[in-house]
């Protein structure tokens, strides 16, 4: 039995190695990129790193990124200046744009559509408004700069606290055990895959052994809850504009209005603040506008965001 | 526990730890250890059905005892009933009350007069009813007819009832093949242990690749067969026949492979049945335990082939249908059945039905001849247009799928439900073909390279296939625990 053992072990390292290889020889393991948090609390990409995204078992998606010198995915640098003409896109990751080759960007479309103007894209994953607002804030000066700047915003995700701190879960991702982890593609891509949910769920099942589990009566949520739970979110919308401060000449917000309650799009509108709604455009496709592993938007949906973001400049 | 689980290799590995190490000397101690996880294995599901396997197991034993005990043909017969009566009885209740309560209401219908059902019951299928029912009967039948004498060791034969790698869905073994190894003393082979990894290995492939990765395909196209085009409906019931028997045959190799962890050799159950060069061979190749279960004891009895051509017509017309009956109670399997005598017949008739009893495609050479693929490809065409009524929901649907296949006759670029390249599905499938013809000699011998390193990239490509075309978000459970 020793031999059968022995045996077995050998081969499996064998096999491990073997397809470690092929993982990295056919680039079926996404890179990750380091992130670090900067001098002003700034939650970013460490600057210039480039790499591939891969989603898919079988790289159904395929994509380069560069991260430039301010720390965000994008083909171009931001230096901004009172001559020319800048926009900036800040958001979460539908901005940030892994999903799609970094020179084929939304930014890069909009600058296809409008002659002599440069976009710049602050998009990270996980960016909430606080993050957004707290980024424009501190590194005031270079945002002072930029004639136009789009906020994307998703009612249900972004507005969930009232004031920025660094996020720790985030950054727990570029621990040594974990940066050591990522140089396994094997174990990237498997993770990636879903093939070791069961084991996570088992050193899970393994923890809680002998833990007093808490059964929590299933909650049903009311449509009074729904409602606390909006106005709780347009107060922190009011906090985090009252404590980093909003131009509502040159700021407007990206967002859709068949997902943001009408008791915010209500606010909006009285308190005089922009908003390009991505929604008619976006539903009027005949084409698929998000990619089919994830809700990401595929090209044709970053065409109709470029679009219409190059109208409203126009306008 | 399904074979496809963590939970599933954890146990294997436990069991397969505590069973060399702890208890290789004790053949008794080993088939009480062999019983009690075969019942901890099945009371994964759900602990209640425990006491069916037991009220089956303790039946058996006693008729067993009590067939051999007299010698009058009459009181044997009586107790044969007895086995009978109460293995149908069980599989009659759970599997089939409900089917003739609705046929018989259904019928009633018909005919002008409607009946409100009120007695359907809410009952819940127990997992491997069918297989362990079959397997005690056989016990019975075998002592009847005298080819096994019975057990006295209760323990031994509730480990043969329930012995967990078969217990699910098969192999339906015999006594004279597993009791006997059982009862016996089995010592730890590497050979066979290594055999058993392989098999395993090859059945989770399977499993994984071939089965799961064509399911949400299947399932897509039988459910929306009235929106698709002939070119896509015929897609949908050829991949099925992919489908099912990777399901199936990956699970039965899964099993075998286990069982000759414990030192134990269950009987084939696929013989690469997509290689059948008519539909004769094709049953001598696919789920070969349920097969010979029928041909036992229920064809044989029936005078086989032994007697004139009408009544041999008439038996074989009987077992395919107690055969399509066996897997479900639903009108789409007793009409699969049906169709399967009827391609059968034709091929008895012509005395064509045992002439490739011991050969394979392309027996003593490389390639296959091109009558050798003509066969092949109209006997798997046959398999899988029967297949329509195996999958269809209800009898309704295998028809109007039928039907839109005969009146969409056009053609359409198919796309999967999910976006995938259905290419890489094509692909996989000619891959799959290619690789059963090489190893279509031997069943259990999945990867019978000489040179260690063509062996070791099959493994490593074998594994990366799973990798490629796992899917965390499909169901995982095998077709045939249904039946």
């Amino acid at each position: 039995m020793k031999k059968l053992f022995l045996k077995t072990a050998v081969y499996a390292i064998l096999i491990l190695i073997a397809l470690e290889v092929i993982v990295r020889v056919f680039h079926l393991a996404k890179d990750n990129p380091s992130r670090f948090v900067d001098k002003y609390k700034v939650e970013k990409w460490v600057p210039n790193q480039e790499g591939y995204s891969v989603t898919g078992n079988r790289r159904q998606n395929f994509s380069k990124f560069y991260i430039n010198n301010s720390g965000y995915n994008s083909y171009r640098e931001f230096t901004p200046s009172e001559e020319k003409i800048e926009i900036a896109l800040v958001g979460d990751s539908f901005i940030e744009g892994f999903h799609q080759n970094y020179y084929n960007s939304i930014g890069k479309k909009i600058e296809k559509r409008l002659a002599g103007i440069e976009v710049y894209e602050y998009g990270y994953a996980g960016y909430d408004l606080a993050d957004q607002l707290h980024l424009i804030s501190v590194y005031k000066e270079t945002f002072d700069k930029i004639d136009h700047i789009v906020l994307g915003l998703k009612f249900e995700n972004d507005l969930l606290r009232d004031k920025y701190q660094v996020v720790q879960d985030r950054m727990h991702l570029e621990s040594p055990l974990y940066k050591k982890a990522r140089k396994i593609k094997l174990l990237v891509y498997t993770q990636n895959i879903g093939i070791l949910q069961p084991l996570w769920k088992l050193a899970g099942r393994l923890m809680s052994i002998g833990k007093k589990r808490k059964k929590e009566p299933e909650k049903v949520i009311t449509k009074e809850d729904i409602e606390a739970k909006h106005l709780t979110y347009i107060k922190n919308f009011k906090s985090l504009i009252d404590l980093y401060g909003y131009d509502k000449e040159r700021f407007v917000f990206l967002l859709d209005t068949k997902i943001t309650p009408q008791l915010f799009l209500d606010y909006l509108h009285d308190n005089s603040f922009k908003y390009i709604d991505m929604h008619p455009p976006l539903n009027a496709s005949k084409l698929p506008t998000t990619l089919i592993y994830d809700r990401h938007w595929n090209n044709h949906g970053r065409e109709i965001i470029a679009e219409i973001i190059a109208d409203y400049i126009k306008e | 526990m399904v074979f496809n689980s963590l939970d599933f290799f954890i146990f294997l590995f436990i069991v397969f730890v505590l069973y060399w190490l702890l208890f290789k000397n004790h053949v008794k101690i080993q088939n009480i250890f062999l019983l009690v996880v075969s019942y901890i294995f099945y009371g994964w599901w759900d602990w209640r059905f425990l006491s069916l396997i037991l009220l089956s197991t303790t039946v058996d034993y006693f008729v067993g005892i009590m067939i051999d005990f007299n010698t009058k043909k009459n009181k044997r017969k009586l107790w044969l009933w007895v086995s009978v009566l109460f293995n149908v009885g069980l599989l009659g209740f759970f599997k089939y009350y409900n089917f003739f309560v609705d046929s018989w209401i259904d019928m009633f219908s018909m005919l002008g007069y409607h009946i409100k059902s009120t007695w359907t019951l809410k009952v819940i299928l127990p997992v491997g009813i069918s297989f362990y029912t079959f397997q005690t009967m056989s016990y019975s039948f075998d002592i009847y007819y005298n080819k096994l004498k019975p057990t006295k060791d209760f323990l031994s034969f509730a480990a043969f009832v329930s012995f967990f790698p078969q217990l699910v869905a098969g192999p339906i073994e015999r006594a004279s093949n597993l009791l006997s190894q059982i009862i016996n003393k089995r010592t730890f082979s590497y050979d066979q242990s290594v055999n058993g990894l392989k098999l395993i290995l090859w059945g989770l492939f399977k499993k994984v690749v071939i089965a799961d990765s064509l399911a949400p395909i299947v399932d897509d196209i039988f459910a929306n067969y009235s929106t698709y085009s002939a070119s896509t409906l015929i897609l949908g019931v050829t991949l099925f026949s992919f489908q099912v028997y990777g399901d199936f045959s990956g699970y039965s190799d899964i099993a075998i492979g286990t069982a000759k962890l414990f030192g134990i050799e269950l009987k084939s159950n696929f013989k690469f049945p997509n290689f059948s060069r008519n539909v004769a061979e094709y049953w001598q190749r696919w789920h070969v335990s349920l097969s010979t279960w029928f041909r036992h004891y229920v064809y044989i009895p029936l005078g086989g082939s032994r007697v004139s051509k009408l009544k041999s017509v008439r038996n074989i017309i009987i077992i395919f249908l107690v055969s399509g009956f066996w897997h479900g109670a639903n009108w789409t399997f007793i009409f699969w059945g049906a169709f399967h005598a009827l391609a059968f017949i034709p091929v008895f008739l012509m005395g064509r039905n045992t002439i490739y009893k011991n050969s394979v495609v392309g027996e003593n050479s490389l390639f296959p001849s091109f009558i050798e693929i003509g066969q092949v490809l109209l006997t798997f065409s046959i398999v899988t247009f029967s297949r329509i009524f195996f999958r269809s929901e209800s009898i309704t649907d295998a028809f109007e799928f039928i039907k839109r296949i005969l009146s969409n006759f056009t053609y359409e670029v198919y796309n999967h439900p999910m976006g995938y390249r259905m290419v890489d599905y094509y692909i996989l499938i000619a891959l799959f073909v290619l690789y059963e013809y090489r190893i279509r000699k031997d069943e259990r011998a999945p990867f019978k390279f000489k040179s260690k390193i063509v062996r070791f990239i099959v493994y490593t490509i074998v594994i990366l296939g799973m990798l490629l075309f796992y899917d965390s978000n499909i169901d995982r459970s095998f077709i045939y625990f249904q039946f």
